[in-house]
């Protein structure tokens, strides 16, 4: 029974010192392009056949607002638009996971949990030739997450950790570009 | 030694160490004098293309930093300004922001001049903003096409 406490421990420990394994990016590799990138790009984006730039920008506020967003900024000469809707994060795996590591540890460690989120699209629209027949829309759809508290053994974890990631669900920007290509009546292309 | 010497010495080299503290802090003027290291970070920091219209020049930084993964906070067209920020994923603790100013020159070029930060420390390595303006290159390019 003595040995268990320390096994545990132990592997709590060399989770907790993996964590620092996590690639730390250096800035210089951040203004670089991925391999990601260019299928990130086609993913968030599609054509229309317009010259109508600023009805392509206003259906797309119209469409997101279906979803529930608010538009936070807009500049109509850049073609630019930015909206957001706060939800609750709350995930039914995270309760199970929290509380299988409670018990394993137990009762040492209590992981925090995504309690909120902030999802926000970002649009661009730009003509793609001089004359301003075809038009792009590209949508950049991330969230922002607020972590509730936990303990790792004795140390309290104060609430409040935020993360933030692109969300990369194909599924997601189709939805949305079916929307709006049926608001404006138009077939999107792909890239 | 006796120990009356020892309390006096040891008063001596404690009241010295207070007094340290008590020397008027100079204001520091260098934070707003300019310096070399600046002009030189000015320098990659700064860049101009052959492009003539401000629009299609903004419009090609807004693509850049998209590509780049960031997200548009702000923007603003008749001054040429952009800002956007991303984390610095796959760590989601360190926040890159970047500031981007779009200026038309006299002989048809525009000047493009961005500042970026990293965890609100300003990064002077020069190869970030050659990175930066290889991506606005090319964006460009896409869109002359």
């Amino acid at each position: 029974m003595q040995r268990l406490p320390a096994g545990v421990l132990l592997l709590m420990g060399l989770l907790i010192l993996l964590q620092g394994c996590v690639p730390q990016t250096q800035p210089a590799e951040l203004f670089q392009l991925t391999p990601e990138s260019s299928a990130n790009r086609a993913m968030q984006t599609r054509f229309f056949d317009t010259g109508n730039d600023q009805e392509l920008l206003s259906a797309s506020a119209a469409a997101l607002q279906d979803l529930g967003f608010q538009v936070e900024e807009s500049v109509r000469e850049v073609g630019f638009l930015r909206a957001a809707k706060e939800r609750s994060a709350r995930e039914y795996g995270q309760y199970r996971n929290r509380f299988f590591l409670w018990l394993l540890s137990l009762g040492h460690v209590v992981i925090p949990i995504d309690l909120h989120q902030k999802i926000a699209a970002s649009i661009v629209t730009r003509p793609l030739n001089e004359a301003h027949s075809r038009q792009e829309v590209r949508i950049i759809f991330y969230r922002a997450v607020w972590k509730g508290d936990g303990q790792a053994d004795r140390n309290y974890i104060p609430p409040g950790e935020q993360k933030m990631e692109m969300i990369r669900d194909p599924e997601i920007y189709q939805q949305f570009f079916a929307k709006l290509s049926k608001a404006v009546f138009l077939e999107p292309h792909a890239i | 030694m006796n120990r009356t010497q020892v309390v006096g010495a040891v008063a001596v080299v404690l009241g010295s160490v207070m007094l340290q503290g008590c020397v008027a802090p100079e204001p520091r003027q260098e934070l707003f004098a300019p310096t070399d290291a600046q002009m030189k970070i000015r320098s990659a920091q700064t860049r101009t293309f052959e492009v003539k219209e401000h629009t299609v020049a903004m419009r090609g930084v807004i693509a850049a930093l998209q590509d780049l993964g960031f997200i548009i906070e702000r923007a603003n067209e008749p001054l040429g300004l952009v800002t956007a920020a991303r984390f610095a994923e796959p760590n989601y603790y360190d926040v890159l922001g970047v500031t981007v100013t779009v200026r038309p020159q006299q002989d048809g070029k525009t000047m493009i001049r961005a500042n970026a930060i990293y965890n609100s420390k300003p990064i002077e390595d020069p190869k970030v903003y050659q990175n930066f303006f290889a991506a606005v290159e090319r964006s460009l390019f896409l869109v002359k096409d």
